[in-house]
This record gives C-alpha cells, sequence and structure tokens, in this order.
C-alpha cells in the first residue's frame, strides 16, 4: 500500500514537473519570440502603436485557432525574418548562432595550449635550458678539481 | 661566441597558432561591435547633400505593390526606380497607426489628382506596418495615388528617414530634389518644390 502511495506520489510530482504545454495560447506566449520593428524590443514589453496592432493580429488568430508557428510565419511574412526576436537556425542567420560557439571553441583552445607551455617550461626548471655545452664542460672542469 | 644559437626559440609554433586564433576572434569581435554601432544610427548623407543644393541619386527601391494605381501595379508586384524613370515622385513614408499620416493623406491625394497627367506620381510607402491596417487606411481615406510595401523597413533606412511621415520629391533622373520631414499641412510645401523640377 505504502508502496503504491510513493509510486503515486512520484508520478504527481512528474507530472507537476512538465512544461506546461498544449494548453491554449497567450498572446504574450507569441509576443515574446517577436520584437516590436519600431523599437527594437520584445513585442510583449512594448507599447508602441504597431506593437498594439501586431498583439491585435496575434490574439485575432489564436482566436481564430491559428497555431503559434503559423502566426509567427504571417508575422515574417509581413515584416520578414528580422521580426524574430532570435534569429532563425537556417541559412546565412545560422552564422549567429555557430559563431558564438566557434568564439568560445577557439578561446579555450588558446587557453589549453598557452597553460600546456606554461606547464612544460616550469617542469623544466628554472635555466635548465640556458647552459650552454661550453659552460657544462667547464663547470664539470671545475666540480672535478673540487673533488681532487 | 653567438649568444643566440643556444637559446630556446621565442614562440613555438602552437604558440603562434593560438596567438593568431585569439587576435583573429578579438578583430572578428571588435568588427562586429563596430559594424553593429555603425548601423544603429541613422546617416544624414542624403540631408548634407540637399543642404550643399546638390541632387543625391535616391537610393535603388525594389518593393511589392500593396495599392496599385496610377500606372503603378499590379498588387503584388514587384517596382524599382526604374519602372519610375521619367516622372517626377513624391516618395511619402507612412503607416497606418501614425496620425500626421492620417492628417496629412488628404492632402497628398489631392496633389496626385492635380497632377495627374503633367508626370507626377504620388507613391506611398508603407514601412513598420501590417498590410491589412495599411490597406485598411486606404480605403477609409479613399485614397487613389499608389503605396508600396517597405515589410523589412529596408527603403526606409535606405532613404534616412527619422520618423513618420516623411515625403522626398525625386526628380525625373531619379535624383532627390527635396526632403520634407513631418506632416505636409500645406500644399505649397510640396507643390513648389515640384513645380521647380517640372
Amino acid at each position: 500500500m505504502s508502496r503504491l502511495a510513493g509510486l503515486v506520489a512520484v508520478a504527481l510530482l512528474a507530472l507537476a514537473l512538465l512544461p506546461v504545454s498544449g494548453g491554449a495560447l497567450s498572446v504574450n506566449e507569441i509576443a515574446k519570440e517577436v520584437r516590436c520593428p519600431t523599437c527594437n524590443t520584445p513585442l510583449d514589453v512594448s507599447d508602441a502603436p504597431v506593437a498594439r496592432d501586431m498583439k491585435q493580429y496575434i490574439a485575432v488568430r489564436i482566436e481564430a485557432g491559428w497555431t503559434r508557428e503559423q502566426i509567427i510565419d504571417g508575422l515574417v511574412d509581413e515584416f520578414g525574418t528580422g521580426v524574430l526576436a532570435t534569429p532563425p537556425k537556417s541559412g546565412f542567420d545560422l552564422v549567429a548562432w555557430i559563431g558564438p560557439l566557434v568564439g568560445v571553441f577557439a578561446g579555450l583552445l588558446v587557453i589549453l595550449l598557452l597553460t600546456r607551455a606554461w606547464a612544460r617550461r616550469s617542469r623544466a626548471g628554472p635555466g635548465a635550458a640556458a647552459i650552454s655545452p661550453e659552460d657544462a664542460a667547464l663547470l664539470d672542469e671545475e666540480l672535478r678539481r673540487h673533488d681532487r | 661566441m653567438d649568444e643566440q644559437s643556444g637559446e630556446e626559440p621565442r614562440w613555438t609554433r602552437r604558440q603562434i597558432v593560438g596567438g593568431s586564433l585569439a587576435g583573429v576572434s578579438v578583430l572578428a569581435v571588435m568588427a562586429l561591435l563596430i559594424v553593429g554601432l555603425a548601423n544603429q544610427g541613422v546617416g544624414t548623407s542624403i540631408s548634407d547633400a540637399l543642404e550643399a543644393g546638390e541632387r543625391p541619386d535616391a537610393p535603388p527601391i525594389d518593393l511589392p505593390v500593396l495599392y496599385a494605381g496610377d500606372g503603378i501595379g499590379p498588387e503584388g508586384a514587384d517596382i524599382t526606380l526604374d519602372d519610375l524613370r521619367g516622372r517626377a515622385v513624391v516618395l511619402n513614408f507612412w503607416a497606418s497607426w501614425c496620425t500626421p499620416c492620417r492628417d496629412e493623406a488628404p492632402l497628398l491625394e489631392a496633389i496626385a489628382q492635380d497632377y495627374r497627367g503633367r508626370d507626377v506620381v504620388v507613391l506611398g510607402v508603407d514601412t513598420q506596418d501590417l498590410s491589412d491596417n495599411a490597406l485598411g487606411f486606404i480605403s477609409q481615406l479613399g485614397l487613389t495615388y499608389p503605396s508600396l510595401r517597405d515589410g523589412t523597413d529596408g527603403a526606409q533606412r535606405d532613404y534616412q528617414v527619422t520618423g513618420l511621415p516623411e515625403t522626398f520629391i525625386l526628380d525625373k533622373q531619379g535624383r532627390i530634389a527635396h526632403h520634407h520631414i513631418g506632416p505636409v499641412t500645406i500644399p505649397e510645401q510640396l507643390t513648389q518644390p515640384l513645380e521647380q523640377i517640372l
């Protein structure tokens, strides 16, 4: 019995943690994904006249049963891909997503190379490579003389 | 004795490659920042040229027709400046949500009607607007002159428009002869410079 109660509790917890999806669309939910063309801020926080018109456009289409994708595609048809709050993950716009990652990896690579080079140098000890063969011969000579 | 001969090279190949990568990354980020900052503001080259008494070439236009009229159309067809060559153009940037645009539209309509048959076309450019609302605006005000649709703001940026409405007069050779910032309140604000180029 207690095992069953535990399973039910876990199931309820899992349900509670699931993201809210499949519910009715809200205007703000879509407005967050596009920007206001006059003020360049996300539509949900903009109160510019065109932003109000765009929110109205979204509300009318939600009411008409359009999906999120259909509404966003409609706004892209009106204003171009520049209306999207984040650039699309296709074509040349992909650079905006990949560019920073390449930058981060390049930075990490540089750090790795530098730290390896420094570590190798400090392992070799200070001045270890600075002694010339002539100096080494002189040193050996001195040591031999000292031992005698 | 050559003191350099026994020394290790100052930079290994890896360090040079790594340093170059880091340098290129930093330069790329700086270039992006500079381009971004440069594109933030609106240029003033058109106003500067007009103030100096010049007639700068009008920036190219390639926009679909929102509302056809006066030989500009059909709706949806792309229009370029070449299609307008040989006619003087009163190019008016507007949006349906813009109250001063609504106020000046009847004046532009009157000018369009007065100058029909004189190689002049009044041409609206609807920008930062929803096309249904724009068509509603045209219908409500009974406008008969054509309008293009600038959905991506490209033409607005190219013409260095700082706010709506703004109106340009292009001569028959496709050069900007006059720039009016703000709403047209009396016809002479456009008819006077228009008469000078006809």
